[in-house]
Formats: C-alpha cells, structure tokens, sequence
C-alpha cells in the first residue's frame, strides 16, 4: 500500500505539468472555440530563454518571449478571421504549423542542448516519501491558477464576456462586446500559462528541441479527457494523467509503460461517451 | 635563345594544360546523410560540423589524390526521409558513396537502396542490425563507430568492478533503448551481475521519479543508463537524487554528451560513462587536433558525433586516395574499403574494415570517463 501511495503521490505531482499545459487549451476553447497547439512551443521557449538567462530575469524574459510567440498566434487568428475564415480547424492547423516554426527557431538559435535547471537539493518527507518543494510549488501553482481561471470564466464579466465570444460571435459584437480583443487577449494568455508551465519543466525534469509536440499532447490529453470546458477538469485530467503514467512506470514493463496514459484516455473517452457525455464536459 | 624561348614557352603551355585538365576533372562527390534535424540532431549537427572543418583541413595540406566533393542532405531523423535523400543523392548527385544516413533506423532503411544503386554506406551507429551478415545489403553498409554491443561490453565491464551483483537498467523507449536493455541481460551474468529490474521512458518523459522510485524499491546496487537523450538523463538522474535511489550510475555512450555534463548538478560527480574518444575534455592528439579546428571555425567540440562524422570522412578520403587516378565508382569504393585498415582518422584506436567484417571501429576508440565538475574526465 505504501508504494502504490508513492508511486499516486508522484503522479499527482507530474499531472500538475499537464494541468498546466491543458488550462490555456480550455481557456481558448471556451473563448473562441478552437484550440491552440503551439502551446507546447511556447513552453519550449519559455524553458530555452530562462536557460540561457539565468535567474528572475530570466524568467520574466521567458514569459515575455512565450506571450510574444503567443502573440504571433493572436495575430494569425485575427488575420485568419477577417479574411472570412471560420472553420476552427483552420486555426488549430495554423497553430501547428506555428509550433513547428518555433520549434526550428529554438533548434536554430540554441541548438540541441538540454535545457535543464537545477532547483532544490534538500527534499521535504511526506510519511517517509520523500517530495521535492519543487515538485510541490508546481502543483500549487497548477491550483492557484486553476482557481484564478475558474473565477475569471464563471465569476467575472469579462468570463461572461469571453463564454458569449465562443457560443454566438456574432450576436456577442451586436451586444457590444469586443470579441477580437478577448479572443486576442486569450491567446496572449495561453502563452503565459504555457510560459510558466515551460519554466515548472524546467526546474522539475527537463526538455530539449524536440519536446513541443509532446507537452502539447500531453496538455491536450489532460484537457480532454473530462471536458475542456472547464479549468478545475483539465487540472484533474492533469493528475489523472500523471497518476496514470507513474503507476504504468511501477507496475508495467518496457514499452508498455509509455502507453497507458493514452489507453487511460481513451478509455475514459469511451465510458463518458457511453454515460451521454456528461464527464466530457457536455451539459447534463 | 631562340631555343631557350621556345622551352619556356612549351613548359608553361603544358603547365596550363595540366592546370586546365586538373580544373577539368570532376570532383568525386560524396554524400553525408544525417539527421540535421529532429531527436537525432543532436548527433547530427556535430558530425556535420566535423565532417566540414576537417574537409577543408585535407583540402588545404593537399591530402587528396583526387578532389572531393560533399554533398549534404538531412535525413530528419526519419527513416522515409533518408530513403528519399539516399536516392536523391545518388540518383540527382551522382555520389560514389554516402556518410550516413544518421541513425541506424535509417541506415537500415536506407541498406536495400544502397544494394540496388550499388553505392556503399558508411553508417555513424552502433545498432548491431546494419552490419549483420544476414541483410541482402550486407556488402553495401559499413560501420565507422563501436557497435552496441561493444560498448555494453565496455561498460559492464566496468560496472563488475563495482562487485555489484544486482543491477536496474533505465533506457529510452526506442531501438537504441531496447538493444541495451537485451545485450545488458545477456552480457550481465557473465560477468557475475543479474539485471533485477528495467525502467524506460519515451524522450520527452515530464517526470521520471517513479522509474527511479521501482529502480530503488528493486534493490539495485548499481544502475546501467541506456539512453542518448542528454535532457532525460539529467531528469533521470535529478530523479534518483530526489527519491533517494542512491546506487552507483553507468551510462552508455549515448550521453557522453558536454550537454549532458553540463546540465546535471555536481551532485552526481563519479558517474561513469563510456565515450568514443573524449573530445572536449580530454583529448587524444588526434581529437584535439579536430577540436583545435573546430574551435578555429567557431564551434564547441560536443562529444562523439564529431568523431564518427570524421570517421566517415577518413574512411572515404582512404579509399578515394588508395584508387590513384583511376575512375572511381560506387562499385570500386565498396570493394577499396573491404580492403582498408589503419588508415589515419581523428579519432583515437585501429580502423579496420575487411570482407567478413564490416565493423570499422573497436574498443580501442572507447574510454570510461567519469562525471566531475559537470565535466567528462577520462579515467586513468
């Protein structure tokens, strides 16, 4: 029993990555209905800057660099957007595209170093198992900005606001809201929550040039997999996924290891489709 | 005088026609296959590197018999694509033979075109598969680094000095993963060790602490790393520190990376790990003399990747040299490098291809060098 509470302890803590990753997702989906997948990249950049500038420069750097890329993305939805396209895969296809460009960039300008940081070396004891701060300081920000999300979407005008972008575009400009500037603004926001989340890696495990892609469908794994609409499920498919992938590493062998996460996806897909939807997210 | 000018001038019209028949005569071109871009870049772009400065070094002290030319593609670390650029460099290009493609996957993709367009491959990997006597390609692909299974060797080796009886092996989720992982189970209990317990991760792997966490519950009492991913061996090994898996560490050659000693913590100084050669840290004459160049063309010498890229290069300047003059053909170039051994190459050991072995590099390219101050020194 201990080593099956270790092995859900550590899990929990490397879903808050995922968490993370997964809240800029069901930000931009609740907003302008579409997904962004360069999000991935702009953790990658973020963790890029912050290793090549050391310390809280670094960081505010890192985050700035990340919301610029994101902002690039706003652009391209904008220009998108005005020149008549509504399709919303289109949007999520040009993210991808963005994510590849970013990725080269990073392989061109800080070639093909690991990006790691050293963070804690003293590590607290939780009933003998033993957690880094780090790992702790992950979590309770995947939390807090979970809850900080939660309030904006479900407890502000301007979550009122960005709910009224996604459903009716059209009705939302005639009542007077300003649904370029929110879809805009969303998307600088999924480049600062990929940001941070880039910057958790960082300092937690580490990544290279070519971690884009995962962490992104990591983050959309754990936006899926019990509604993207909502930022508290994206954070508990988050830890579900990373609880799912710790107990694969104790108890399966070899390659196996690596699938389970998205068994465990797929399955969960299945069943919620199976009870009408409602743990996807659709209204009950 | 009439004479004497008459000489003269005869002596400078054959040096202009020699001059003229020696621009005149098509450089022997040369593809270099290797992954540029995608996971395996990060032996790609040093081998490339390499493979430019220590070109224009032969270029430059005349130690070409014929002149050269390299062309070069990127194989995307994607076996589709280094078919596609095999065929390309040999259909489009007309190379006579091809440094590459970049991983063994590739190379093994790669080994059928080569049989058919009759255009040998001098492959920089370990993968056993690519020189195994059973491919149809058998006598078209040749290796210019230690074969998996040498290395292994090497390492376990050292690792039974330890006295350690039970060992964890902690690998990538890939070929080169996979491949250690089986030869560490075989070679082990001959040398007295029983691999108790296996973890893995795919490359991009947020968190590891639960591998670590089954390698430290299993008992181990040393710890074997089969990965070439530098950013998850630093994760595994900030992994191990934090649940306190605290058994000795040997890495593969893989990760004899400067990324990697730089991206750990001094924390785990005594880390052994088995590297081709030791170019940044501590050189042999003929590494530094190929660091020294890479400096001057303002790169940082990274590991191994520039030694098996310079590999490759030596083994096709020995075999372009020892024609002569005659015609060279993709057919003529095989035939010469079966025939090639202790030629001169940058990195350290005895290169030696022959009919039954295609395997160019031995232990004798190999040293155990040991983690200290986030730098890779040899052990002594």
């Amino acid at each position: 029993m201990y080593v099956l509470t270790e092995y859900i302890v550590r899990g929990i803590q490397a879903g808050s990555i995922y968490g993370l990753l997964a809240l800029p997702m069901s930000l931009l989906f609740a907003t302008a209905g579409t997904i962004d997948f360069a999000v991935g990249a702009y953790a990658l950049l973020a963790a890029a800057v912050a290793t090549i500038v050391a310390g809280p420069l670094g960081i505010a750097i890192a985050i700035v660099a990340a919301i610029s890329a994101a902002a690039a993305m706003g652009v391209i939805f904008l220009v998108l957007t005005r020149t008549g396209t509504r399709d919303h895969i289109v949007f999520a296809l040009a993210s991808f595209g963005l994510a590849v460009a970013i990725a080269s960039f990073i392989l061109w300008q800080f070639g093909t170093q690991a990006f790691v940081r050293a963070s804690f070396s003293q590590f607290w004891s939780l009933g003998g198992i033993r957690i880094s701060p780090q790992g702790v300081i992950n979590l309770g920000l995947g939390a807090l900005v979970t809850l900080l999300l939660y309030l904006l979407l479900y407890w502000s005008d301007l979550g009122r606001m960005m709910r009224a972008a996604a459903a009716n575009p059209t009705g939302a400009e005639l009542a007077g809201i300003p649904v370029a500037r929110i879809q805009f603004g969303t998307y600088l926001a999924g480049g600062l929550l990929g940001g941070l989340a880039g910057i958790m890696i960082l300092y937690s495990a580490g990544l290279d040039f070519t971690a884009s892609l995962s962490l992104t469908l990591g983050g959309f794994g754990a936006a899926i997999i019990f509604g993207i609409t909502s930022p508290l499920r994206c954070l508990l498919g988050g830890v579900a996924m990373g609880v799912a992938e710790a107990l694969a590493a104790g108890y399966t062998s070899g390659m196996v290891t690596a699938m389970v996460p998205f068994l465990f996806v797929l399955i969960v897909l299945s069943v919620s489709n199976i009870g009408g939807g409602a743990m996807a997210g659709d209204r009950p | 005088m009439r004479r004497l000018v008459s000489l003269v001038l005869s002596a400078v019209a054959a040096a202009v026609l020699s001059s003229a028949a020696a621009l005149s005569a098509e450089a022997v071109k040369i593809g270099v296959v290797l992954s540029l871009s995608g996971p395996a870049a990060v032996f790609g772009i040093p081998e490339r590197d390499a493979i430019q400065v220590a070109m224009d070094k032969l270029k430059a002290d005349g130690k070409l018999k014929q002149p050269i030319e390299l062309v070069i593609y990127d194989d995307k670390t994607n076996p589709t694509e280094a078919a596609r650029m095999v065929t390309q460099a040999i259909n489009n290009d007309k190379v006579v033979a091809i440094i590459g493609p970049g991983t063994g996957g590739n190379i093994l993709a790669a080994g059928p075109l080569a049989l058919r367009m009759q255009v040998p491959l001098l492959g920089p990997a370990g993968t056993m598969a690519i020189t195994d006597r059973k491919n149809e390609f058998y006598p078209w692909v040749f290796r210019v680094a230690p074969s998996d299974r040498v290395d292994v060797k090497v390492i376990l080796e050292d690792m039974a000095k330890s006295k350690a009886k039970k060992i964890g092996v902690f690998f990538q989720e890939d070929a080169y993963g996979k491949t250690g992982v089986d030869f560490a189970k075989e070679i082990g209990p001959t040398l007295g060790m029983e691999v108790v317990e296996t973890v893995s991760a795919p490359y991009t792997a947020t968190d590891l602490t639960a591998q670590a966490t089954r390698l430290r519950n299993a008992g181990v009492e040393a710890v074997f790393l089969q990965v070439s991913i530098s950013s998850l061996g630093a994760s595994f090994v900030k992994a191990a520190n934090q649940v306190g898996l605290s058994a000795a560490a040997y890495a593969n050659a893989g990760l004899a990376q400067r990324s990697f000693a730089e991206s750990v913590g001094g924390d785990v100084d005594g880390l052994r790990v088995l590297s081709i050669g030791n170019l940044p840290y501590d050189p042999s004459d003929g590494e530094a003399e190929l660091a020294k160049l890479l400096k001057q063309a303002g790169k940082v010498p990274q590991g191994w990747g520039e030694l098996v890229g310079t590999n490759g290069l030596m083994t096709v300047v020995a075999a372009v040299n020892a024609q002569g003059d005659k015609e060279i053909t993709g057919v003529s170039m095989r035939d010469t490098i079966e025939g090639l051994c202790g030629y001169p190459a940058f990195a350290r050991g005895k290169p030696c291809f022959s009919k039954d072995s295609h395997d160019g590099w031995a232990e004798d390219s190999l040293v155990i060098t040991e983690l200290r101050n986030k730098e890779l020194r040899t052990r002594r």
